[in-house]
Order: C-alpha cells, then sequence, then structure tokens
C-alpha cells in the first residue's frame, strides 16, 4: 500500500493505482475528457494535469502511478489555464453544431466547456478540409466534430481486438483512419466510447434529441449471451440502442445485431396477429382461433402417425425459461423427443 | 572558435550581445559546431533545450518560424495541446514574417507556449516551445519590430531534423520511439514494420545487442532505461510464435543492377536485405554452410538460438537474395571475377582470426591451447574442442571471454576460470553478462596476467600467472596494471584460451593496392559512405571497424547498401543531411545525463524472467526467456518518447 495526499487529503491505496483513481477514492473530482474506466490510460486530453510537490512539470492524473508520500495539488492557477488552454484549442474550428449534433445534451466537450465558462477563444488556425470516410456505413464520422481524444481507436484495439481504425497524419492534419475496412464489424463500440457528436448512429441521424429520450433497459434477443442494453424510446419508437459501461456481461459492448438491429421492431411489415390462410390467401385471425386450429392439426396428425411424426424447433430469441417449457410441451403434452434448438449448432 | 553571440542552451544564459574581448563569456552548456557541411558554416541553432546565435546576421523572428513549423510537421497528434496549439503558433509565426503580425501576437505565443510545455503528452510538446520562450523573453525587441514594421521577413537557409536520446544513440538509428509506442499500444506488426525499415534482424539485435541506445536512455535519469532491446526481442518472437511470414514490399529503383556481397554476418546480410528491396540482383558468398558469421559461430547458442538467426537471414533469401554457401571468396572465386561480373562489391567478412597473448609457449601449439574464436566456433557447431581437457582458464575481459567460460560448462568442464589484468570495474564485457557468469560460478581472477603456459609431453598443464596492481590511467583513462614483483603462482588447468582480441583475414584482397588497410589489419572504407578506394568495392562491419558490434554491423551494411544504390543510379555519394546531422550530434549532445526532468519517476523496469543458473549452465536452451504480452506492453508505457527537433541555421 502507499500512502499519498491529495489536495491535503490522506489517501492509502494499493501500489500501481493512478493518482486519478486514488482521487476518486476519496472524492475528488479531476476533469477528464480522454479517460475513459474500459480503457488503458490515454493520455491525450491533458484536462487531468495535476502538481505534485517538488516536481517540476504537471503530470497527468490518469497516467500517473502514485508513489508513497507524494503531495498532490488538483487545482491551482496554472492547472486552470492549461485546462482551459486544451479546451479552447479544441473548439479552434469546431463547428457549431450542437444544435443539430446527435449528441447534444450528453456530449463531454459540451459539459467540459461549460464547467471551465469558456465564452470565447482567442486561438486561431486556418481550417483544414477532412476525410469523413468511415470503417462502416452504420456509423458515420464527422470530422470537424472530432476532437482527436482517440477513445475510439484505442477500443476498436483494446476491446475489439481488431484495429479497424488508426489515426494518420502529423500534427493539426492528423485524424481518425480506417487502416482495414474489412476487419471492421461494425459492432460499435467505437461510437459507444465517442464523447462527442464526432460518430453517431447513422440510423438514429436527427432522429430524436438526447433529453427527451427514455431508456429503457433490456437483455438483447439475438442469442445467448444476453447482453444488456438500453432501447432509446421516443413516441413509441426505438431510435437507437445504447449501453451502460460495466452493465451486465458484456460490459456495455455489443456485436452488430444487439448495436443496430432493432429496426424491425416498429417495422411496418411485421406481424402484429397470427395469420391463416383461408382460401389459398394468408388472412388475420385472433389468437385464440389460431391456437385452437394448430392443436387440432396436431392432434390429428398425432392420431394418425404418433407423436414422433412431430418435431419442435424453438429459437435462442426466447429465454430460457421458455424453451425449458416448450420442451417439457413437447415431450409431455405432443408426445414426441424431435426437439432442437437452432443455437445448438 | 568564433564566439557566440547569445546561448540559452540547457537554460544557462550567455549574452555577448552588447560585449567585447575579454568580457565574452563563455558558453559551457554546448558545443557549437562551426561547420554544418563544408560548405555551409552554422549561424544559429535553434533546439530542445534553447537557442544558440553565432552570427549576429541570424534573424531570431525567421529561426522560431521556421522551428515551429518544423515542431508542427513532427507532431503526432496524439494530445491536444501539441496539435493545435503548435499549429495556432506556428501560424502566427508565419503571419508576422510576412508583415501582417498583430499586437497581441506575442502574449498568446507565450502563454500557448506555456500550456504547451508544461502539459503535453511526450518531449516534442514538452520540448519544442522551450526555445521560443527564450526567444520571446530575450530578443523581445526584434519580434515587436517585425510586427510594428509590417515587412516581409527575408527567409533565411535552415536544416531540421528530428532526433531522440535512444535513437541518435543507436548506430542504425532506429526509431525507437515510434517501436516501442507500437507496442504499448498493441499494434505488435506496426512495430516490427518500424524495425524492419532499417533492420532485417530484430530477433538476433533483439537478444545480443551492446545497446547504446539504454545506455542514453533519458527515463534513465528518472528511475532506469526503457528495455528497449527486449521489446524489439518481444515483437520478432510475437511473430515467430504466431507463424505469420513478414510482407517486404520491394521497391525497384529506378535502376537496378547486380551485387556480390561477400560474408552473410550481420553486415553482409543487411546490405542483402536493402540492395534487395531496392530490386537489386544480389548474390552473397559465404564460406562457411551456414549465415551469421560471429553471431552464429561466435554467440552461443544459450544466448541466441540459431533458428531464430537463420529464419531471419532465410527470409532475406525468400526475399529474392542469392546466398551461396560453402563458396570463399579469395579461394573458390575470386574478388576480381566478382568485381569484374557486378556493379558493385561489398565486403563484410569480420574479423575471425583470434590474436595472441604474446606469452612463452604460445607458439608450441600444445594440445589445449585454442584460441577463443576457435574454441567457440568449435563448441557452436556441436563439438568438444578438447575432450581430454577438463580445467579451463580463459584469459580476456571482453564479453568473447565471458562466452567462452560460460560455454565451458555447456561441454561438460567442471572447472571454469578467467584471468584478467585489471578489475572487474575496468573489464570491458558487458555487466548482464558478468554477473550471469558469476551466477554460474566461474572463478574470477582479477589482476592477475598470464607469463608463460606450462607444458608436459605436448600438452598443457597449467598457466604461470604474475598479479597485477592498478598504476596511472592510460590513454584510455583506465588505469594501466602493472606487475607486483615476485607474485608469480601457476593456475593448473588442462585448456588455456587467450580471447584477447580478433584480427582480420584480408587473404582476398591478394594484397592489392586500389583498396587500402590500416596497419591492424582493417579496410578503409569512407565513414559515411561505406566505399573504399575503389569505387565499385565497398565495406563494413568488423573487417572495417576492428572487431565491434553486431548493430555497428548492420548499419555499416544498410549504409553501404543506400551508396551503392547511389552509385548504380548514377548519383553522386555525396553525406546525406542524415550524415550532416549524425556529425553535428556528435558535438551538440542529444543525451544529457544531467538533465532534471522534473517528473515523478519510480516505474520499474520490467526484467526477463532467466533459467536457474545451476541447471542452466550444463545446457545450449536460452537463459532468458521473453516478454509475455503484457509484461511488454506496460515496460513500453514507460517510454517518454523523447522526440526533439533541431533547426540548424547556416
Ligand atoms: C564470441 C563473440 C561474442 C559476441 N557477442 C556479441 C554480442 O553479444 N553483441 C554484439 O553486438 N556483438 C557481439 N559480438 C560481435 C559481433 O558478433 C560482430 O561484431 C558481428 O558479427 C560483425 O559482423 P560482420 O558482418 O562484420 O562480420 P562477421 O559476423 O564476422 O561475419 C563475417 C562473415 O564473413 C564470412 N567470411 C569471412 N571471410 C570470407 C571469405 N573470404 N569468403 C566468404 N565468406 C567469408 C565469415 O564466415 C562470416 O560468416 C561477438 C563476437 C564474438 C566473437
Ligand atoms: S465498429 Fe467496431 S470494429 Fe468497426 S471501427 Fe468501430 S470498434 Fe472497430
Ligand atoms: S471519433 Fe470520437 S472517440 Fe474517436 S477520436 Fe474523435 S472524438 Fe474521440
Ligand atoms: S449484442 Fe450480440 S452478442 Fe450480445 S446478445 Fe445481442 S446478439 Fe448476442
Ligand atoms: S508529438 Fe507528443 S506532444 Fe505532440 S501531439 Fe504527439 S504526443 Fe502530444
Ligand atoms: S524514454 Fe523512450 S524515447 Fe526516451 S530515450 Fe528512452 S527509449 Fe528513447
Ligand atoms: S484524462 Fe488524463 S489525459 Fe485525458
Amino acid at each position: 500500500m502507499v500512502t499519498l495526499t491529495i489536495d491535503g487529503k490522506e489517501v492509502t491505496v494499493p501500489q500501481g493505482t493512478t493518482i486519478l483513481e486514488a482521487a476518486k477514492g476519496v472524492d475528488i473530482k479531476i476533469p477528464t475528457l480522454c479517460y475513459h474506466e474500459r480503457l488503458n490510460p490515454i493520455g491525450s486530453c491533458r484536462m487531468c494535469v495535476v502538481e505534485i510537490e517538488g516536481f517540476t512539470h504537471p503530470m497527468a492524473a490518469c497516467t500517473t502511478p502514485v508513489e508513497d508520500g507524494i503531495e498532490v495539488t488538483t487545482n491551482s492557477e496554472r492547472l486552470t489555464r492549461i485546462r482551459q488552454d486544451s479546451l479552447k484549442l479544441i473548439l479552434v474550428n469546431h463547428p457549431l453544431d450542437c444544435p443539430i449534433c446527435d449528441k447534444g445534451g450528453e456530449c463531454l466537450l459540451q459539459d467540459l466547456v461549460y464547467d471551465h465558462g469558456i465564452d470565447q477563444v482567442e486561438y486561431t488556425a486556418a481550417k483544414i478540409e477532412r476525410d469523413s470516410s468511415y470503417a462502416t456505413p452504420l456509423i458515420r464520422y464527422w470530422p470537424d466534430r472530432c476532437i482527436m481524444c482517440l477513445r475510439c481507436v484505442t477500443a476498436c484495439q483494446e476491446i475489439k481486438g481488431i484495429g479497424a481504425i488508426s489515426i494518420k497524419g502529423d500534427g493539426y492534419g492528423a485524424q481518425v483512419v480506417v487502416v482495414d475496412q474489412d476487419k471492421c464489424q461494425s459492432c460499435g463500440e467505437c461510437l459507444q466510447v465517442c464523447p462527442t457528436g464526432a460518430l453517431t448512429a447513422d440510423l438514429s441521424r436527427y432522429k430524436g434529441r438526447t433529453w427527451l429520450l427514455e431508456r429503457v433497459p433490456t437483455t438483447c434477443t439475438y442469442c445467448g449471451c444476453g447482453c444488456q442494453l438500453e432501447l432509446n424510446v421516443q413516441n413509441d419508437r426505438v431510435i437507437a440502442v445504447t449501453t451502460q459501461d460495466g452493465v451486465g456481461v458484456n460490459q456495455g459492448s455489443l456485436c452488430v445485431k444487439g448495436r443496430f438491429g432493432y429496426e424491425f421492431i416498429n417495422s411496418d411489415e411485421r406481424l402484429t396477429t397470427p395469420l391463416i390462410r383461408k382460401n389459398g390467401e394468408l388472412q388475420e385471425a385472433g389468437w385464440d382461433e389460431a391456437l385452437s386450429l394448430v392443436a387440432e392439426k396436431f392432434s390429428a396428425i398425432k392420431a394418425e402417425f404418433g407423436g414422433g411424426a412431430i418435431g419442435g424447433l424453438t429459437s435462442a430469441r426466447c429465454t430460457n425459461e421458455d424453451n425449458y417449457l416448450f420442451q417439457k410441451f413437447m415431450r409431455a403434452a405432443v408426445g414426441t423427443n424431435n426437439v432442437d434448438h437452432c443455437a445448438r449448432l | 572558435m568564433a564566439e557566440i553571440l547569445f546561448s540559452s542552451w540547457g537554460g544557462e544564459v550567455v549574452d555577448n550581445r552588447s560585449k567585447e574581448g575579454q568580457d565574452l563569456e563563455p558558453v559551457n552548456t554546448v558545443e557549437l559546431p562551426e561547420y554544418f557541411r563544408q560548405d555551409e558554416a552554422v549561424k544559429a541553432l535553434m533546439g530542445w533545450y534553447g537557442l544558440v546565435i553565432r552570427d549576429p546576421e541570424t534573424d531570431i523572428v525567421d529561426l522560431s518560424r521556421v522551428y515551429m513549423k518544423e515542431i508542427q510537421e513532427k507532431s503526432c497528434g496524439k494530445c491536444f495541446l501539441c496539435r493545435i496549439g503548435t499549429r495556432v503558433m506556428a501560424e502566427i509565426l508565419e503571419r508576422i514574417c510576412s508583415g501582417q503580425g498583430k499586437s497581441q501576437d506575442l502574449g498568446i505565443l507565450t502563454r500557448l507556449a506555456e500550456s504547451i510545455q508544461e502539459s503535453s503528452k511526450c518531449n516534442i510538446g514538452q520540448s519544442g516551445p522551450i526555445p521560443i520562450l527564450h526567444a520571446l523573453e530575450h530578443f523581445a525587441a526584434d519580434f515587436e519590430a517585425a510586427i510594428n514594421d509590417k515587412k516581409v521577413v527575408p527567409a533565411g537557409t535552415y536544416h531540421s531534423k528530428l532526433t531522440a536520446p535512444c535513437m541518435d544513440a543507436c548506430p542504425i538509428h532506429l526509431d525507437i520511439p515510434t517501436y516501442v509506442e507500437c507496442i504499448k499500444e498493441g499494434r505488435f506488426q506496426d512495430s516490427l514494420d518500424v524495425i524492419r525499415e532499417k533492420l532485417p534482424l530484430p530477433g538476433v539485435v533483439g537478444r545480443v545487442c551492446v545497446r547504446p541506445c539504454e545506455e542514453h536512455c533519458r527515463r534513465m535519469n528518472l528511475d532506469a532505461p526503457i528495455s528497449i532491446k527486449f521489446l524489439k526481442r518481444f515483437v520478432a518472437d510475437y511473430e515467430l510464435s504466431k507463424g505469420k511470414e513478414p510482407k517486404f514490399a520491394i521497391k525497384p529503383s529506378a535502376k537496378t543492377g547486380k551485387v556480390a556481397v561477400v560474408g552473410a554476418g550481420p553486415g553482409g546480410a543487411t546490405c542483402a536485405y536493402h540492395l534487395t528491396r531496392m530490386g537489386h540482383e544480389v548474390t552473397v558468398y559465404e564460406r562457411f554452410d551456414e549465415p551469421g558469421g560471429m553471431s552464429a559461430m561466435g554467440i552461443p547458442d544459450y544466448r541466441l538460438p540459431r533458428t531464430i538467426l537463420r529464419e531471419e537471414v532465410d527470409r532475406i533469401e525468400r526475399m529474392g537474395a542469392t546466398f551461396n554457401y560453402e563458396s570463399s571468396v579469395g579461394k573458390d572465386v575470386k574478388l576480381s571475377q566478382l568485381e569484374a561480373d557486378n556493379d558493385a562489391v561489398f565486403i563484410a567478412i569480420g574479423s575471425q582470426l583470434g590474436t595472441t597473448m604474446g606469452v612463452e609457449g604460445e607458439e608450441e601449439n600444445y594440445d589445449g591451447y585454442i584460441s577463443g574464436v576457435q574454441y567457440l566456433l568449435d563448441i557452436n557447431q556441436g563439438r568438444d574442442p578438447y575432450p581430454a581437457g577438463k580445467k579451463v582458464v580463459v584469459v580476456g575481459g571482453g564479453n568473447v571471454a565471458i562466452d567462452c567460460v560460460r560455454c565451458s560448462f555447456r561441454v561438460d568442464k567442471p572447472d571454469v576460470n578467467l584471468v584478467y589484468r585489471r578489475t572487474k570495474n575496468e573489464m570491458p564485457a558487458d555487466d548482464v553478462e558478468i554477473h550471469d557468469a558469476e551466477e554460474e560460478k566461474v572463478n574470477f581472477h582479477y589482476l592477475t596476467h598470464p607469463v608463460k603456459i606450462l607444458a608436459e609431453a605436448g600438452k598443457v598443464v597449467g598457466l604461470r600467472c604474475v598479479r597485477m596492481e592498478l598504476g596511472e590511467p592510460d590513454e584510455s583513462g583506465r588505469r594501466r596494471p602493472v606487475p607486483v614483483e615476485g607474485s608469480e603462482f601457476v593456475i593448473d588447468c588442462d585448456i588455456v584460451v587467450p580471447a584477447i582480441g580478433q584480427t582480420q583475414d584480408l587473404s582476398l584482397l591478394e594484397g592489392r593496392e586500389d583498396v587500402k588497410t590500416t596497419r591492424w589489419k582493417t579496410i578503409v572504407a569512407d565513414e559515411k559512405t561505406k566505399q573504399t578506394d575503389q569505387p565499385k568495392i565497398f565495406s563494413a562491419g568488423d573487417c572495417e571497424t576492428g572487431p565491434g558490434a553486431l548493430i555497428t554491423a548492420c548499419a555499416g551494411g544498410r549504409t553501404a547498401a543506400y551508396s551503392i544504390d547511389k552509385m548504380i543510379n548514377g548519383e553522386s555519394l555525396e553525406y546525406t543531411e542524415d550524415d550532416n546531422f549524425d556529425t553535428f550530434f556528435k558535438k551538440v549532445k542529444v543525451f544529457d545525463q544531467a538533465e532534471d526532468l522534473g517528473f515523478l519517476g519510480g516505474r520499474e523496469r520490467k526484467e526477463l524472467e532467466m533459467l536457474d543458473p545451476d541447471t542452466r549452465k550444463f545446457t545450449n536452451d536460452e537463459v532468458e526467456q521473453g516478454y509475455s504480452i503484457q509484461e511488454a506492453m506496460i515496460e513500453a508505457d514507460r517510454c517518454l518518447r523523447c522526440y526533439r527537433v533541431a533547426t540548424v541555421k547556416v
């Protein structure tokens, strides 16, 4: 264990803890922008700089491990100047997109600029034309909104182990680029960690403001993993899927189906009642009528050919409980062992 | 040396602007070279440590503009302040120089320079603004005048270069900060690509390099240097463990030709690699039946498994180079023939003969008297050099001597001694090697010097030695050992191995005069182009430098490849910008051991797991076990990315 003081408060933490983590433990909030709990510290934003007694250079709290006996200061005139400059520089040529940005209202950049009361930027630089192509058509990249925090690149590399995106170019010309389009799985990990509106879900564009949304926690129904997600609902329509970091078996990650495969929910082509073929045409029917018809036909088949003539196939999109009941029903009521499941592959 | 007008290098300000004659203060923090190249005098320098001005005509505003533009171009874009801030600064300076400066510009420059310098992620941003701050402080009037006069500032002539302490110290100038950063980010293949841009043998060099880079690693000033060598090994091993065949991009030069390479050691192999990459038709002649030169015949398997070496050289063959093994130049094929058949010949035959100690009994060729190089060659080829012998005395204090003693255990010699005439402190061998030999229980006899080899019936039976003491320092700065009178004694032994040096077998030259040699029997080649006095013949590696290090031989091979390519393309072999900066940085030191970084350190260097000394010493299994992925990434994360830029006004 290592003991240090942060803003005069004594903290004891295990060796290897960063100053940022140690500060969290005693409720001292150090501003961060590029830091993300699920990623190794990136160190790109420099918002988290702190001073350590006896050392001339401010250091990033997110990347610096604690040492015994150090005295850390998280606020000073100098640190405020640095943080303000960092934000001001980000705002150089940042588009005035907030009114139409899908992230508006829950953008970390907005929050920090607000917190630091930045009302004017005296720095200028010539604008650069940037390439907006991206690894997947499901995600739109807005290079002018991108602050180059590198969370996306890091997430794709560290969480997914893929590395479909990287950064290219020198100095102000550097930007996020696609390095391997074929590798991208459209999982949306990058989208999930982006703190700004630089990456947006293209299916959701302009469909709803963040503060008007209802987020309904639920379980993904596509496969047996059971990832936790939130359906973003506005006016009874699902317009996006998001996740909470650290929640569920998926800890905030999803695959392409879970993240983007929700449009069927509100699809006009979706069946909402059973259909029965009458006179060669499928016609809407009630559940009672449909179920009676099925029971009737099953009984007839069973009487003539025995239960073994009937088989049941169920879906990975049902819960374990549903699947249990299904096989029980097939065995006990229908009298067959021909039961199978699409996820048994 | 011409007087320095102003210097703020290293934070020590010397201002001679209004001084004359005896009042002129000397500059102690830097030695500014007089010339950048023959026809270009150095007028001023702007760099990571400050500002040095010699010529009063230097326009400080223009110099700042050029330097800042360079910083912005070298900024990697991975942190906010440097990526955008240096752009804002560069544009302001550009504007001032075009006569459109504004009154608020200087305030903005100062504020931004401070913020960038104080909080950037790496040394580009941390050091970049330093000389600008010095300039703004000490030459404020010049900047104000440029803004007020609204005149275009005439542009001067400059040379700029990006370097880093480790990179500068590496003989082949590997881009260490980048390859280490790739590892930190988990991009191992990218890391290898960076290394292979210059060096085709990462697995070999990653195991046995003498690592001058680590001795110049800035992290040393905080805690301990980055494990640069083993990180290189890690990426090479990673690729091998995945069974991946590297893709080498071959980019043919405008004109390609035929080149013969003599010797398949590190120098020859590296030269063949680069020439093949440039599309030339390369044939390598090697007298043994396997590649690697001293790294195969000298360096034992427990330090460098030959499978690693073989695989890395075979890849060069698969790229397209032809290797003719068991083909000795001078015997099987004449050098003159190679010259006639090729556009150029590269000689890298190494330094392969052992030198004698000059003691009594050495000429008798007793059984049990074996030169160090021969001793290792035998063991490396799987032979016990002298099965009858059990008690070994190795004479010498270098790496070869240590390899001889450690190898002895591995051919079942139970009693192993090392005789060295100075103390452990003066021993030129690598500290790590000495430590490992101590662990394996070699008997070290320091301050001991051989006088006579004792023999009976033509067989070695002992070595008579004399005790030494350290006297006055000699020209190498080490204290000269002098014999203590009457202190002679005998070490009983049946094998004596002199490992005190090597020399070159230049018989392939057949005494020709157009390729000059030195009195130490090394080939004379131009330091930067590796061309000999015979324009078609190039040479590097141990045969040119004398016994040296692997990476130096590789660096020489690479340089020669580029020179040969130029020659084939009819270009002049004039020194390049990089060559000139190489010379420049010998004076303007890139690494300062006394630098106070101002950061918190205390992050331990990750050492490798080792096999147990008591068991390893009887096997040829590799002693050092490489990093795991996690260990490598943690170690790489310690790197401070000490890139820095120098701009020289000529
Ligand atoms: C025991 C020992 C241990 C060492 N340990 C280290 C170490 O740990 N780290 C390190 O950096 N350096 C080490 N060195 C030094 C390093 O091995 C050499 O500096 C390096 O191998 C030199 O490379 P080279 O290509 O110049 O020559 P060499 O490696 O000597 O290769 C020359 C090649 O040319 C061939 N050749 C010679 N004459 C002819 C001819 N006439 N025709 C055809 N082929 C010919 C030889 O067979 C050989 O293959 C060690 C050296 C020795 C002897
Ligand atoms: S969608 Fe997934 S795979 Fe594609 S770039 Fe983003 S994180 Fe990488
Ligand atoms: S796209 Fe988003 S996550 Fe990626 S660098 Fe830009 S702002 Fe950061
Ligand atoms: S998000 Fe993907 S992996 Fe997770 S449950 Fe849904 S379909 Fe399965
Ligand atoms: S070069 Fe260094 S200081 Fe500059 S942007 Fe990259 S990490 Fe930051
Ligand atoms: S810390 Fe990294 S960049 Fe700096 S000298 Fe060491 S290896 Fe090179
Ligand atoms: S949060 Fe630490 S540098 Fe961004």
